[in-house]
């Protein structure tokens, strides 16, 4: 009689779409947490905003422009979820191009420089991010910009 | 298992490849994203100018693939909390694994309908 043998694989690797949990706690094992507790807060965050953006807004006949962005961060409720959303997004996707990366990436040096230019670029574009969210000023209702 | 090119590929290493594809695309646009909003602190006239890049048939086309990539990267991000905190959920692997395919391209039905409208021949 022939008995069912189930691959290893599926107890350590359960889901087998997405890293195992790293055994040692550490940074790594907080990583892992991180992006699975992150990606749970943002399946509503992101799709939420997908659904806001292209489809609510074409359904009421309504556009995305400066006007629309005014009366949107005026309120602070859609700037402190702009903010979250910005914020776990692009931690969420750097730390995952960080586990690409590293997986296809073997040499050592080359591997060391890319996670450097990575990192130097994600920071400043997150501050970045963030900054446009905290000085949009709605009040503004100068129509004349800089490069106007 | 599909066959393509040659190659026996299994649905566990499509739907592995398919989240990292879709993470990295969604990346890069967010990347982008930040770019052409930071042109909010330019003032309307600049910020109104920007957008009119979406307003295109291709840049539409490229909303659906984002929105496409987003669902799936979402759905099968479900399956994998689901699997990783539930191991015993992992007796209901493959039909998971369908079950996220197939809710992604039905539910893009109705999006891409409503995302695209305006360009399409009856719209």
């Amino acid at each position: 009689m022939t008995t069912l043998r189930r691959p290893r694989v599926i107890y350590t690797n359960p889901s087998r779409a997405a890293r195992p949990k790293p055994e040692a706690s550490g940074t790594e094992r907080f990583w892992w947490y991180f992006m699975r507790l992150s990606g749970l807060a943002l399946v509503i965050l992101a799709l939420g905003h997908m659904f806001i953006m292209h489809v609510l807004v074409v359904l009421t006949g309504d556009e995305i422009n400066f006007a629309f962005v005014q009366s949107r961060w005026g309120s602070p409720f859609w700037r402190i979820y702009d903010f979250a959303l910005l914020v776990l997004a692009f931690l969420h996707g750097v730390n995952g191009a960080r586990v690409v990366i590293g997986d296809y990436v073997n040499h050592r040096t080359a591997r060391s420089l890319i996670l450097g230019v990575l990192l130097v670029i994600s920071g400043i574009w997150l501050v970045a991010g963030m900054a446009i969210i905290i000085f949009f000023d709605p009040s503004t209702q100068s129509v004349a910009g800089p490069l106007s | 298992m599909i066959n393509l090119f040659g190659y026996r590929l299994s649905w566990a290493q499509l739907a592995w490849f398919g989240h990292r594809a879709s993470g990295l695309g969604v990346l890069l646009f967010l990347f982008l994203h930040i770019v052409e909003t930071s042109t909010v602190l330019l003032g309307p006239e600049v910020y109104d100018f920007t957008q009119t890049f979406y307003q295109n048939l291709p840049a539409k086309l490229g909303e659906v693939l984002l929105m496409a990539a987003l669902v799936y990267h979402a759905l099968n991000g479900l399956r994998v909390i689901a699997m990783d905190f539930w191991p015993s959920l992992t007796v209901y692997y493959r039909p998971l694994t369908y079950g996220v395919i197939a809710a992604t391209i039905i539910s893009m039905v109705p999006l891409g309908i409503i995302m695209t409208r305006g360009y399409l021949p009856w719209g």
